[in-house]
Formats: structure tokens, sequence, C-alpha cells
């Protein structure tokens, strides 16, 4: 039964995880900001919103979905009828979910980020003529270096853990969405432990590796301010 | 601080040694003898006043289970290669056994009767069709031989999506995520999905028999459920239990 490993879930894997990770971080910037600085009412709702995917079971997410993609419901035949392609059992269906799934592991490391930087630097960005905008990308996005790379990393490596979405919505096509999670779960189903004993070790090892980078960065960017 | 921790960690470990393990057959079961496992269970639990619990997975899942210990009597596969690889491993001191032929079928929710057919899977209409993971699940793998048999592997690839079980598949189907798919013809029988969109038996010359065996498992040894276990696997070779099969398209 003993099959060789194929490389492309763990590049798919890591091919979603990265699109996701840079979609998000464009999308997160603007939220924790309105998080962090923004008064408005109803906060609570918004956050317990965001913060959903953190507490529910992925097969919640995964089912709601699937129901949403599919052209049997209103969602999903309205994008297929407008936009000629269907989001469930396809790569941008992937991207979508996992846009969904990793939305607070992006947002909330960054405005804890935003919100830890003094009072006083806008001020003094204020105070010398600077507008919100040149002050947000010249004096505040530069100090939350450290919250942007955890923000980034721990959405990647969220994206890459991704299992029960997936195996909801994915349909296991090789190449198109059977990302490295489902592939070891289904080498394990074949009675296949060596294969799977491949793959997970290679996850493993890199996310490992990741983890042990982005804290090294971290640890010298804080001691680099301590310092200064 | 500690003590309170040490408070909570006993009170946990206390609760959980109070549920003493229960006395219920463990059945492993085929996703494609869930429906039929009911009328089973209801007429052994009746005859033999032995209550049983149905453990439903894809059977390479149950497989894995079996393997690393879960504590199932008999396991009611989806075929004879993993009832097979157990034996050999020593899971069971009797070989496995076939209790019946499976029928697969290609079903719709909402084509229309003429479309539910092999040759119509190249239309353009149809986007999706899902099938069982063939390397896993014995259905999948007679869908895929169907297709290849009738030389339309080529065209229909592209369309084909992979449920991790017959289970996963017949739920793409009826959410009509995919417009088509493969399944047992035992899942469109049972009583939650009869007369729910339309389907078609496959020839079954056009791939191997779906020979599903059960196998009456060693965990059963040395326990007080032997017994009963025993009677269990018996039953499913019973004439009974074959009324009950072929009504859910069994053979």
């Amino acid at each position: 039964m003993n099959e060789n490993m194929d490389w492309q879930p763990l590049w798919l894997t890591f091919k979603l995880a990265s699109i996701t990770s840079v979609l998000l971080l464009f999308f997160a910037i603007p939220v924790a900001y309105w998080l962090a600085f923004g008064k408005f009412k109803g906060r609570g709702i918004v956050e317990a919103l965001i913060g959903m995917p953190l507490v529910l079971p992925p097969s919640v997410i995964g089912f709601y979905l699937l129901l949403a993609f599919s052209p049997s419901y209103i969602f999903g035949s309205w994008i297929e009828a407008n936009l000629g392609f269907r989001l469930v059992f396809s790569f941008p269906g992937l991207v979508i979910a996992s846009l969904i799934y990793s939305f607070p592991f992006m947002v909330y490391p960054i405005r804890a980020g935003l919100q830890s930087i003094p009072h006083s630097l806008h001020e003094a960005s204020y105070t010398l003529g600077k507008s919100k905008t040149e002050t947000f990308f010249k004096v505040l996005l530069p100090n939350i270096k450290p919250a942007l790379l955890t923000a980034f990393v721990l959405t990647f490596a969220h994206t890459v853990g991704e299992f029960g979405v997936v195996l909801m919505i994915g349909g296991n096509i090789p190449g198109v969405t059977k990302v490295a999670s489902v592939a070891i779960y289904n080498e394990v189903e074949a009675l296949n432990y060596g294969v799977a004993n491949q793959y997970a070790l290679i996850l493993f090892a890199s996310t490992f590796a990741i983890l042990l980078i982005v804290y090294s960065i971290n640890n010298r960017l804080l001691r680099v301010r301590q310092g200064a | 601080m500690i003590n309170r921790l040490l408070s909570v960690i006993t009170l946990l470990v206390s609760l959980l040694s109070c549920s003493k393990p229960s006395e219920d057959l463990m059945i492993a079961t085929a996703a494609n003898v869930q429906y039929v496992m009911q009328d089973i269970k209801a007429e052994f639990e009746k005859e033999s006043g032995k209550k049983i619990q149905i453990i439903v997975g894809s059977s390479g899942k149950l497989t894995t289970q079996i393997r690393e210990g879960a504590p199932y009597d008999v396991f009611v596969s989806a075929d004879e290669k993993y009832p097979n690889e157990i034996y050999k491993n020593g899971g069971s001191d009797d070989a496995p056994k076939v209790y019946a032929t499976g029928t697969l079928v290609l079903w719709s929710k909402n084509l229309d009767s003429a479309q539910v057919n092999l040759e119509k899977l190249t239309d353009p209409e149809i986007h999706k069709i899902a099938l069982a993971d063939p390397k896993t699940a014995p259905y999948g793998l007679a869908a895929e031989q169907a297709i290849k048999k009738l030389g339309i592997y080529g065209p229909v690839k592209p369309k084909l999506v992979f449920g991790e079980s017959i289970a996963q598949t017949t739920q793409y189907i009826s959410s009509g995520a995919a417009e088509v798919g493969f399944t047992a013809l035992s899942i469109v029988l049972s009583s939650e999905l009869k007369g729910n969109g339309f389907y078609t038996v496959i020839d079954s010359t056009l791939h191997d028999p779906i020979a599903q065996a059960a196998i009456l498992l060693k965990h059963s040894e040395n326990s007080p459920k032997k017994a009963a276990s025993e009677a269990f696997y018996h039953f499913l070779f019973s004439e009974k239990a074959k009324a009950i099969f072929s009504k859910y398209g069994y053979k």
C-alpha cells in the first residue's frame, strides 16, 4: 500500500496560506485601526463577530460556507449566474473560507500593536503638521512592525493548519483543493502511515521554523527598541 | 492557586472515572450501511435483548481506529480490503466474511431523469461529479472503474470532486453542490432520501463487485460482551438480515 509522497498538497497549502495572509493584511489593517481608535456604537457586536472564527467549530463555518457556495442556494447561484464560476470545490472558494477563518488572527495582534503606541506619538506627529494618513503610514505602521509580523505569521500558520473547513467545502481535488492537512487525513485512512508521516513531519518542521524565525526577529526588534 | 488547580484536576479525574465502560455492543459501520443498519439493529435488539451502538465512518477511518485500539466489537465494512487488513494484522481470529454485495448508482437531486446517465456526464451543463475517494472508498473505486471502462475518464476528470466517504459524497449531491454523483443504492433507498431526485443503477459489469465483508474483532475476546458480539456477527448472515439487506438493494 505504500505510495510515494506527492509535493502538490504541500505546495498548495503554502500557496493558500500565502495568498490568504497577504490579502488579509490589507483587509485587516483598516479594521484593526478602526477597532483601536474608532468611537462608535455597537463595538461589542463588531468585536464579537470578528472573534467568532476563534471559537466556532470549523465544521460550523464549513457547513454554512458549503450551503452558501452551493449553486442550489441564493448566494452560490447568484455568483454562478453573474461571475460564471462556482466557489464550492474551487481554490478561490478555499481562499474566501480562509479569509473568514483566519481574520481574527490578523486583526487582533495589529489592533493590540496600534493600541500599545503611546498617545504622545500621534500628538507629536499632529503637532508637527502631519495629516492623519501621513501619521498612520510614517509613524504608526513603522512602530508596530513586530505586531504586523506576528499577525502575518499567525495567520499563515493558522491557514496551514486549516482542516475542518477544507474538508467540508474542498472536495479533495488534487492540485486544486487537496491541501496537506487533508492529504495527511486521507493517507492515514488509506493506511499509508509512511506517507502521512512524511507530510506531517514537513508541516511540523516548517511551521516550527517559521515561528522560530518570527520570535527571533521580534525579540531583536524589541531589544533594539528598548536599547534606543 | 496551585491547591485550587489540584482540586479541579482531582474533580475532573473523578468525573472521568465515574463513567464505566459501556455494556452496549459497539458496531463499527461503514457509511453506506448506516441506514440498513438501523433496521438490523432494531431486529437484533428485539431478538436478543442486547443494546447496540452504531459508530458510522468510512471503512478506512474505522480500520485505522481499530488498528489503534478502538473498542469496537464487530466491524461491518464497505469492502473486503480493510477487514482483510485487520485480519492480517491479528485483529481477529476469524477471516472476514462477505455479508452483502453493494449496488452503485448515479444520483442527482435536481437533474431530470434523462440526464442522470453515464453517457451524459460529459455534457457541459454538468460541472461537478461527486464520488467517494477511490483510494479509500469501494464505491468510489467502482465509480472510477465504470468511468474508465466507458472511456470517458479523460473528459470527465476535471469535473470530479471527491468526498472523504460515501456519506460526504451523498451530502455533496443532496446539497446540490455537485449536480450529479455516484453513491450506494442503499443510501438513495433509505427513508431519509427516498423520493429525492432521480437515480440510475450502474451496470455491475462496468466495475468489480462491491463485496462487503464484516469481521468479528478480537477486542471482544476477553470481554463480557463476547457472546453477544458473536451472536450479532452471526445475525448478519442470517436469513432475517438477508431480507433486510435486499430491501435496501444489496444482493
